[in-house]
């Protein structure tokens, strides 16, 4: 018997678990002469709001210890463009790969418009909601930050679309299964667990943060650990629900090992994020990693392995 | 040709001048296709080096079918790693990217500058140019800040380029700035002009401040950014430029660019 990578979860079956993260792969069409997406379990697309974005001012980004800082500010071709020009080129290249579309909005009322707009779409197989973008008129906040807007905005969405949900948490929270459990009582089908944490870097010789808008989004490495302490805590409290969803894990993955932490904490799907800057192959390399991993544990299916970590 | 990714070997490394190595390796299949402009990302073996994400570097010269030059300056983490690279040590080699420069200016004269280590480029432009031997003349101006940091270009560059060489304080060439050479060149020839530069921010937009659009007709800037991906994903990179009127648009440096047109570049 062969090695089965395959994953059915979210009402949906996955070729494998590891899948790209949304603003580090594009579109999926820079790379793919390189990697092509139709590789891998699936493809999570750059976040998408209603109008198009020409994001922040440079710099945008900075190499930190083990890791980077970003702050883009959304920059994207707006809902109608990718509708038109990116999600059919998506869709005819994704072979057995699975299309996810992250969606935000500024607003409650935005989230819902480009969440039912590309949920009607043909070609998706599921949307992953980014509640790390700032509420407007919440005075920034993040919308994954309390537990009223994780509700709007996923029921909001889930009114009008029938895809797989599923709701991208920012770790930058007191009590993240609090906001984990509210999206699911929302109804949201799966989590992701994490997006980028707040950090800063300082230029002593210019007194100033190197990059313009001051903060920036931590990721790579440097957040790994952050990032399975999430979904362990995560999945464990989804452990005590009536009807627990699966987790994606997402933070520092960069190699076969760093994958199976966040399998073993509870993750059954896995995004590859920073680590596609230092190598176009990186997914595919985790991927292989893994795979070499279960065959030398003696591992029959990867999806034994999920949430092994935790005390039995 | 697309992008790829190598692990290649340091087949040589050796000091310029104060703070600045040619780094030299083989990779044929981009060495066939690069054009002045194009760089690559350079990155280490995971586990080799405390730097993390992969640093561009323009493409300085192709010295033989597959051997290709890379010439650098230590700032930080990245560049200080490279120059303890020996002979025989792996590197990621991520290339070629970007655009290049327009090799077809026309009939005239072009003027090439290149501000401190934004030279590299500047030389394969002008071993390009004077290879196609459709201008009636070349001019390249090099300024250094001391002539410590000087790199020797003669016997790199064809013998029609005509080099001009400046320092901020005087030590090597003429002293002050290259605009100020750039001016004096300006003043001597009347014709159309093509005008290719690459060098600091603050170089480049003085000289989009002295050169008049009517004389001027090709000015182009190769431009820098802090960059992740190399090839227009992160969307990290952006360069604020007009185009067409007043409304300002981030371009990618690693895609759009990184040459680009130097009147339409916002400089500050
Ligand atoms: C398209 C492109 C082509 C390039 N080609 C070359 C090339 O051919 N040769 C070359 O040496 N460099 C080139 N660079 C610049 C090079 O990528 C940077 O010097 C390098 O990334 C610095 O990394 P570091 O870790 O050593 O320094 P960092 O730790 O990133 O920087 C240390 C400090 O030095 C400053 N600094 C960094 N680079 C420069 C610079 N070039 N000029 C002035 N200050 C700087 C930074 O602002 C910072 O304060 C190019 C950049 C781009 C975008
Ligand atoms: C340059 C960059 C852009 C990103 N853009 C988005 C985005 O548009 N939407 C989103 O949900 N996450 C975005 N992320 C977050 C990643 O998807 C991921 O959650 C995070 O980087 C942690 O994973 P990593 O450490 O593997 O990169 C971005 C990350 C980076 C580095
Ligand atoms: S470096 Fe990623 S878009 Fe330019």
């Amino acid at each position: 018997m062969g090695l089965d990578l395959t994953v059915n979860c979210l009402g949906l079956p996955f070729q494998n678990p590891v899948l790209v993260a949304s603003g580090t792969f594009g579109y999926g069409d820079e790379y793919y002469e390189v990697m092509p997406f139709s590789e891998l379990g699936g493809l999570v697309t750059k976040t998408i709001t209603a109008a198009r974005r020409e994001g922040n001012p440079p710099p945008r980004i900075v190499e930190t210890d083990s890791g980077m800082l970003n702050s883009i500010g959304l920059a994207n071709v707006g809902l109608r463009a990718f509708l038109e020009e990116k999600l059919p080129w998506i869709a005819a290249h994704a072979g057995q790969a699975r299309v996810v579309v992250n969606v935000a909005g500024f607003s409650v009322e935005e989230f819902i418009e480009v969440g039912t707009a590309v949920g009607g779409a043909k070609g998706v197989d599921a949307l992953e909601v980014n509640l790390g973008c700032p509420n407007v008129r919440a005075g920034y906040i993040h919308f994954g930050a309390d537990e009223l807007s994780v509700r709007q905005v996923v029921a909001g969405i889930l009114k009008n679309v029938r895809l797989p949900l599923i709701a991208k948490l920012s770790p930058n929270v007191t009590d993240i299964g609090a906001l984990a459990e509210a999206a699911v009582d929302a109804g949201a089908d799966g989590l992701s667990l994490i997006n980028t944490l707040p950090g800063m870097k300082i230029d002593p010789l210019k007194r100033r943060p190197v990059i313009s808008m001051g903060f920036g989004g931590l990721s790579g490495p440097a957040i790994r650990p952050v990032g399975v302490a999430c979904v362990y805590k995560v999945y464990q409290q989804m452990q005590r629900m009536e009807a627990p969803v699966p987790i994606v894990g997402i933070g520092g993955i960069a190699s076969g090992r760093d994958a199976l932490e966040y399998i073993l904490a509870g993750a059954s799907l896995v995004q590859v994020g920073t680590a596609n800057f230092l190598h176009p192959r990186a997914a595919a390399n985790v991927l292989q990693e893994i795979a070499a991993f279960c065959e030398s544990e003696g591992v029959a299916k990867i999806t034994d392995l999920v949430g092994l970590a935790h005390e039995r | 040709m697309k992008p790829v990714f190598k692990w290649v070997r340091v087949l040589q490394i050796s000091g310029l001048a104060e703070r600045t190595y040619i780094l030299r390796f083989e990779e044929p299949e981009s060495a066939a296709v690069i054009q002045p402009g194009q760089f690559c990302m350079i990155s280490p073996l995971p586990g080799s080096s405390n730097v993390f994400l992969p640093r561009p570097f323009s493409y300085y010269r192709v010295i033989s079918r597959s051997v290709i030059e890379i010439l650098f300056r230590t700032f930080g983490r990245a560049t200080r790693w490279m120059a303890n690279l020996a002979p025989g040590d792996e590197i990621g080699v991520f290339g070629p990217l970007g655009n290049t420069f327009n090799l077809a200016p026309g009939p005239g004269n072009a003027i090439l500058v290149g501000g401190g280590i934004g030279i590299p480029p500047i030389v394969m432009l002008a071993e390009r140019l004077s290879a196609l031997g459709r201008l009636k003349r070349l001019d390249l101006v090099y300024g250094e800040s001391t002539a410590s940091r000087v790199i020797y270009l003669a016997p790199v560059l064809p013998a029609s380029v005509r080099c001009h060489l400046t320092t901020e304080d005087g030590s090597a060439g003429q002293r002050g700035l290259v605009t100020a050479a750039v001016e004096s060149i300006l003043k001597e020839c009347r014709d159309p002009l093509a005008v290719y530069t690459c060098g600091p921010k603050s170089m480049m937009g003085a000289l989009s401040r002295i050169l008049d659009p009517e004389q001027v007709t090709l000015f182009e800037t190769s431009c820098e950014e802090n960059m992740a991906c190399g090839m227009g994903i992160c969307q990290g990179c952006v360069i604020p430029v007009r185009t067409g009127g007043d409304s300002v648009r981030y371009l990618r440096c690693c895609a759009e660019g990184p040459v680009f047109n130097g009147f339409e570049v916002q400089w500050a």
